[in-house]
C-alpha cells in the first residue's frame, strides 16, 4: 500500500515540527526517515500511524484520504523504541493480543491463534520463549517480539520509530540485516525513524534526509549521498572538511562560496599545484582498516581530516618521510560546492 | 593485553589490612547496633506494648465476658454498620480512584495539578471538619436541611451521612497509590494496544488494569482498614445513636467512657485484628509488586 503526504503541518505550541510535508512513498518499499532529534521525524511516522493528528494537510493510503481515519482501523504495524510489549502478558499473549482484540465476526478460532502466533515466533526465531514474560528477554529478543507482534495483525503499512535505537551496537547491526531480509520476503510498505545515517544507508531503499521540520532531500542511499541537496544533507550523511574561497580544481570555485570535501577524498601530494591547499600533519590514528590523518593549514591554522587505506598510508610516510610536523599539500578529489549563506557547521554537531 | 595486566605486581599497602576497608556508606558497628537498638525500643514502647495491652485487656475477664461483647446487640450493629461503610464506600472509591488516576495519569489537561491537590484534600484536612462539612450541607440547619425533612430524608445522624464521611475520608488511598505507578508506565503499552486495533474498554481491562493491579490492590487494602477504622469524622455526624448509628470505634469510645473496660477492649481488639490482618495482606502484595517489578 503507497502511502502519500500532502501539505502536512503539524505544531507543538510554538514549535513547528512538521513544515508543509510533502512525500511519496511507493508501495512495497523500504524508506527511512533520516535526521537529527527535534527534525520532525517522529511526529511524521506517528501521524502515518494515526497516533498523532495533524494541524493541517492530508494524509492518503493507496491513494484514499486517510487523515481522520482511526488508528485502529488503519490496519497499520507499529514498532516502538523502547518495544511496548505487555508486561503482564506472556511472550505469546503479547503476539496474540492484536488477534484477540478483534471483534468477535472477525475473531479467529484459539486454534489459528495458536498456528499464527506460532508461525510468527518462528519467523523471527524466537518460538522457545513463548511462555517467558518480556522481563525475561534481551532487548533484541524483545524488538523482534515487538515486530512479531505488529506482524501479527497483518498490517498493510509498517512503521518502526527508531527501531534498533536501545540495543547495542552488535545487536543492532545483526538485526538492521535482519530487518532488510525480513522485507525482502514480505515486502510490505515500510518507514523507520532514524538518527543513524549507517543505518539508514544500509537497510532503506530510500532515505528522506529531514530538518528542523523539513525534507532536506529524499533519494536512494547513492543519490543523497553522492549528490547531497543541501549543507545540511552533506554534514549529516558523514564527516567533511570546509574549504571558504576559491579551492579545489575545475570550474566552480568562486568567491563566496563553501569547498566541502570528505576526509576520504582529500589527496596528500609533496608539490604545491594549482588548487592544492598547504598543511602540517599534526598527527596519524589507524582506525581499524584506516588511518585518520588530523591536518593544520598552513595558511589559517583551521583543522583538515584526511582518511586514507593504512597500506596507502604506510606508503606515503615511506616515500615522503612523513612525521608530525611534516609539510604536505592537500589536492580534493571531489568538491561539493554551496554559496556561502550556510549555518555555521560547527552549530550542527 | 590480559597477559600484560597480570604481570603487573598488585598494589598492597603494607601493614593495612583488609578487614578495616570499608566503603564510604559503611558505618562501624556499635552506631549500627546504637540505631537499631533505638529503633526497638521505640517500636516496643509505642507500637508492640500498646497492641498486646490490647488483647491482654480484652481477655482479662476471661472467654465468655469477651464473647459476650462481641455478640451483645450494640456491638453487633456496630459491626455491622462499619462493614456497610466500608462495603460501600470501597467500591465507590475503587471506581473513583481508578477513573482520577487515569486520566492524571494518561491525559494531559489543564487543571490537573488542582484535580491532584483536590483528591490530598481529606489528608490534608482534619477528620472533624470534614464531619462538620456534611453537617453544614446536609444537617437540619445545613443547606440542603430543610428540603430533606421535607421529604422524610435523613443524612445526618443517621447511616448515608456515615457513608459520606467515610467515603470523604478515604477517597486518596486508591487514586494516591495507582497514579505513580501509572505515571511511570506512560502511555506506549496503551499506544500499541490502540495501533493492534483493540478498543477504549479493551486497552482498559486488557492492558491498562492488569499492570497496575497490586498496586490497585493495595490501595483498596489501605482504603479498607481507614474506612473501618475512622473516628473523627464519622463521629461528628453519626449522633452516636446506639445500635443504630454507633460504628465500631464510635462504639469502643462509649463502652470505655462507661468504664466498661473488657467490652470496650474485646471490640477494640477485633479492629487490631483487622489491623493485623491488613499487614500481613500489605506486606504480601508488597512481595508481589517487587516480584513483578523486576
Amino acid at each position: 500500500m503507497s502511502i502519500e503526504i500532502r501539505d502536512l503541518n503539524k505544531r507543538f505550541g510554538a514549535t513547528v515540527v512538521c513544515d508543509k510535508l510533502n512525500l511519496d512513498i511507493p508501495a512495497g518499499e523500504l524508506v527511512a526517515l533520516l535526521g537529527p532529534s527535534g527534525s520532525g521525524k517522529t511526529t511524521l511516522l506517528r501521524i502515518i500511524a494515526g497516533l498523532e493528528v495533524p494541524d493541517s494537510g492530508t494524509v492518503l493510503f493507496h491513494g484514499e484520504d486517510a487523515t481522520h481515519t482511526d488508528v485502529r482501523d488503519r490496519q497499520v504495524g507499529f514498532v516502538f523504541q523502547h518495544y511496548a510489549l505487555f508486561a503482564h502478558m506472556t511472550i505469546f499473549e503479547n503476539v496474540a493480543f492484536g488477534l484477540r482484540v478483534r471483534p468477535k465476526a472477525t475473531r479467529p478460532g484459539e486454534k489459528e491463534i495458536r498456528a499464527k502466533v506460532t508461525e510468527l515466533l518462528k519467523l523471527v526465531q524466537l518460538d522457545w520463549i513463548a511462555d517467558r514474560y518480556p522481563h525475561q528477554l534481551s532487548g533484541g529478543q524483545r524488538q523482534r517480539i515487538a515486530l512479531a507482534r505488529a506482524l501479527a495483525v497483518k498490517p498493510k503499512v509498517l512503521l518502526l520509530d527508531e527501531p534498533f535505537g536501545a540495543l547495542d551496537a552488535k545487536v543492532r547491526k545483526e538485526l538492521r540485516r535482519w530487518l532488510r531480509r525480513l522485507h525482502d520476503e514480505m515486502h510490505v510498505t515500510s518507514v523507520f525513524v532514524t538518527h543513524d545515517q549507517e543505518e539508514a544507508m544500509e537497510v532503506a531503499d530510500r532515505i528522506v534526509v529531514m530538518n528542523e521540520g523539513r525534507i532536506e532531500q529524499q533519494g536512494t542511499p547513492d543519490e543523497v549521498y553522492d549528490h547531497p541537496a543541501s549543507p545540511f544533507v552533506l554534514q549529516f550523511l558523514g564527516d567533511v572538511n570546509l574549504f571558504h574561497g576559491r579551492f579545489g580544481h575545475g570550474p566552480g570555485g568562486k568567491d563566496g562560496e563553501v569547498s566541502y570535501v570528505r576526509p576520504h577524498e582529500l589527496e596528500i601530494v609533496d608539490t604545491a599545484e594549482e588548487g592544492a591547499v598547504a598543511a602540517v600533519l599534526s598527527q596519524a590514528l589507524t582506525v581499524g582498516p584506516n588511518t585518520r590523518l588530523e591536518l593544520r593549514r598552513a595558511d589559517d591554522a583551521g583543522y583538515v581530516d584526511v582518511e586514507m587505506p593504512r597500506a596507502e598510508y604506510l606508503a606515503l610516510r615511506e616515500r615522503l618521510g612523513l612525521m608530525p610536523g611534516s609539510a604536505v599539500h592537500l589536492r580534493p578529489r571531489r568538491v561539493t560546492r554551496f554559496t556561502e549563506d550556510l549555518p555555521d557547521p560547527a552549530a550542527m554537531i | 593485553m590480559s597477559a600484560s595486566v597480570a604481570t603487573l605486581p598488585l598494589p598492597k599497602a603494607a601493614g593495612v589490612a583488609p578487614r578495616s576497608i570499608r566503603s564510604a556508606t559503611t558505618e562501624p558497628a556499635w552506631v549500627k547496633w546504637t540505631l537499631v537498638g533505638i529503633a526497638l525500643a521505640f517500636l516496643t514502647f509505642f507500637l508492640f506494648v500498646p497492641l498486646a495491652v490490647v488483647f491482654v485487656e480484652a481477655l482479662k475477664k476471661g472467654w465468655d465476658v469477651y464473647l459476650a461483647a462481641i455478640v451483645e446487640p450494640d456491638a453487633r450493629s456496630a459491626i455491622q454498620l462499619t462493614l456497610i461503610a466500608a462495603a460501600i464506600s470501597v467500591p465507590l472509591n475503587l471506581v473513583f480512584g481508578i477513573a482520577a488516576a487515569w486520566c492524571i495519569a494518561k491525559f494531559e489537561f489543564r487543571g490537573k495539578n488542582l484535580l491532584l491537590t483536590l483528591i490530598d484534600l481529606p489528608f490534608s484536612v482534619s477528620p472533624v471538619i470534614a464531619g462538620l462539612i456534611y453537617v453544614l450541607v446536609f444537617g437540619l440547619q445545613g443547606w440542603f436541611g430543610p428540603w430533606l425533612q421535607a421529604h422524610d430524608l435523613k443524612v445526618i445522624f443517621a447511616v448515608p451521612g456515615i457513608v459520606l464521611a467515610t467515603v470523604f475520608i478515604t477517597f486518596p488511598f486508591v487514586a494516591r497509590e495507582l497514579i505513580p505507578p501509572m505515571q511511570a508506565q506512560g502511555t506506549e503499552q496503551e499506544e500499541a494496544a490502540r495501533v493492534l486495533g483493540a478498543g477504549g474498554w479493551q486497552i482498559f481491562w486488557r492492558v491498562t488494569l492488569p499492570n497496575v493491579k497490586w498496586a490497585l490492590l493495595y490501595g483498596v487494602i489501605l482504603c479498607n482498614a481507614r474506612a473501618m477504622g475512622e473516628f473523627g469524622a464519622v463521629s461528628v455526624v453519626s449522633g452516636h445513636i446506639r445500635g443504630q448509628t454507633n460504628t465500631m470505634p464510635l462504639h469502643i469510645e462509649i463502652l470505655y467512657n462507661e468504664y466498661q473496660f473488657a467490652a470496650a477492649f474485646a471490640v477494640a481488639s477485633l479492629l487490631a485484628g483487622l489491623a493485623l490482618v491488613t499487614l500481613v495482606l500489605k506486606y504480601w502484595v508488597e512481595q508481589r509488586m517487587k516480584k513483578e517489578a523486576r
